[in-house]
């Protein structure tokens, strides 16, 4: 029997949602909520652990992943963060990289195709574009296991492009800037947003169709596996019903 | 009207009280290099946590740019949560917009000043950082200072020798500058970032939570930790400021304690 185990820090109230809403929809699964995924996994090895995501820190959005040797201050972060007495607001990561050290954590005989891992997480990570050789911010890597950001949802797809016009005249000014969003509410998904938990269910799907049928997205717009690079796109995509196209609907179908 | 004192004894009141309290004060539990709204949050917590605190300031003024707004207006503004710390210190304020509060800036740094002296924080102006002290791996264990008006001078003239003085933690709230933290780069013990991937929009957010040990012994706070971590610039809001000065404490405090 296949089997999907959430993760998520206990702040996040809505995954007892994501889980009800995940019964309902895949109902061939058993879903099972655990709590942060490093803390399951990891133990006690949070030193380690702190010197590993610190590296993968994105340094210069403008250049592909490289390296850095991390600050004393860096990586004392990152423990803090590990232990909950802090949060990485304010930090890109490289996505892939990212990735490759929560998949190392899963044990031997939770590697297998029954076992879906899916880890919902407030970092920000990107993943760097060979086209416009740019970093780019991402709410979903899909892989095994596979990671939500919800701040990614907040800031990875693009808000209205008149928002950003109006932002460029504001400089840095951040209360300004609280102001503008102001402006455009309801045109995209900010923090403690309500419209949140509905959004992430559809990212949980993707990850899902990733692991089944090895294929996490769809072009059709009014589909929830829909790759929205656009907030407005991202919204409609997850919010608007039915839930999926033809097809994978057909293919939820069987899950 | 007053009693008769002679010129010498004012001389020696000064004399004497100076130098008793610096003496006192050459070994410290904390020593926090820059007087601005951070370094006097995190001085106002920790004295009144009865650890022994010295604020090290340059200028013969302390607040740091606490004093001023914007453009030179002396309207200060604070976000939420930071106008908790104005609670704290009894400063008066008004909710410009939702989250926001402005209050008079000279009200509000004279009380921070007051509140960390009430404390029982004693301060060191006119004393500019000139470089550290270090002990067993290049942890940090002190200061070493000169009076400011020394660095205004030629040192082929001057040739006035430092003193150190010793703590159990430093701790760097010197702004942009970053002296502490300076100081250690220039022997090549410790590198700072350039601007990275860090969001504009969460600066003040990352401010805070980057503030902490950035080196053994050396906790840095408000606009230092932008300069480690290569943090933007933020615009004139203080909330940062206060709440990171508030977060160096409570680890000075928490190491203190181990």
């Amino acid at each position: 029997m296949m089997k999907i185990f959430l993760y998520s820090r206990e702040k996040f109230e809505f995954v007892d949602e994501i889980k009800k809403y995940l019964g309902e929809t895949v109902s061939k699964a058993k879903v099972e909520v655990r709590g942060d995924f490093i803390n399951y996994f990891s133990g006690t090895e949070t030193e380690k652990l702190a010197l590993e995501i610190a590296r993968i820190r994105v340094t210069d959005v403008n250049a592909p992943f490289a390296y850095s040797e991390s600050l004393y201050g860096e990586i004392e972060h990152e423990k803090r963060v590990l232990s909950g007495n802090g949060s990485s607001f304010g930090v890109l990561y490289d996505g892939f990289k990212l990735h490759g050290i929560l998949q190392s954590l899963i044990p031997a005989e939770e590697r297998n195709l029954d076992s879906i891992h899916i880890i919902l997480t407030d970092r920000l990570f990107g993943t760097f574009d060979e086209e416009d050789l740019r970093y780019h911010a991402r709410v979903i890597v899909c892989g095994f296991p596979s990671i939500i950001s919800t701040t990614g949802v907040v800031e990875a797809p693009a808000k209205p492009r008149e928002f950003y016009i109006e932002k460029q005249l504001l400089g840095g000014d951040k209360i300004a800037i609280e102001d503008l969003k102001k402006k455009f509410e309801g045109q995209f998904i900010d923090y403690d947003d309500p419209r949140m938990p509905d959004v992430l269910k559809g990212y949980v799907m993707q990850a899902i169709f990733y692991h089944v049928f090895r294929e996490a997205f769809c072009e059709d717009k009014n589909c929830r596996l829909y790759n929205a690079h656009w907030q407005e796109e991202m919204i409609h995509a997850q919010l608007k019903r039915p839930e999926f196209c033809k097809r994978h609907e057909r293919l939820a179908g069987l899950l | 009207m007053f009693d008769r004192v002679t010129e010498k004894e004012v001389t020696r009141a000064i004399v004497e009280g100076f130098a008793k309290d610096f003496a006192e004060y050459a070994e410290s539990d904390v020593i926090i290099v820059g007087g601005g709204p951070s370094g006097l949050t995190a001085a106002k917590e920790l004295a009144s946590a009865g650890v022994k605190t010295l604020i090290v300031e340059r200028n013969n003024y302390l607040g740091g740019g606490f004093w001023i707004g914007g453009y030179l207006m002396n309207k200060v503004t604070v976000r939420a949560p930071g106008h908790k710390v104005l609670d704290e210190i009894g400063v008066p304020y008004e909710e410009y917009s939702k989250g926001l509060y402005v209050t008079n800036g000279p009200h509000a740094c004279s009380k921070l000043i007051a509140a960390a002296c009430d404390a029982g924080t004693m301060v060191l102006n006119m004393t500019k950082l000139d470089d550290v002290v270090l002990r067993e791996k290049n942890r940090v264990a002190g200061v070493v200072i000169n009076w400011t008006p020394i660095s205004a001078l030629p040192r082929e003239i001057t040739c006035v020798d430092p003193v150190s003085i010793e703590s159990k933690i430093v701790i760097d709230s010197t702004g942009h500058d970053a002296e502490v933290v300076d100081a250690l780069v220039r022997r090549g013990l410790m590198k700072v970032k350039g601007f990275g991937g860090m969001w504009v929009e969460k600066s003040e957010d990352a401010v805070v939570e980057h503030t902490g040990f950035a080196h053994p012994g050396l906790i840095v706070t408000g606009m230092a930790v932008s300069t480690v971590y290569g943090l933007p610039r933020m615009g004139p809001t203080f909330g940062a400021m206060l709440l990171s000065g508030k977060k160096a404490a409570e680890i000075a405090i928490e190491h203190l304690q181990k």
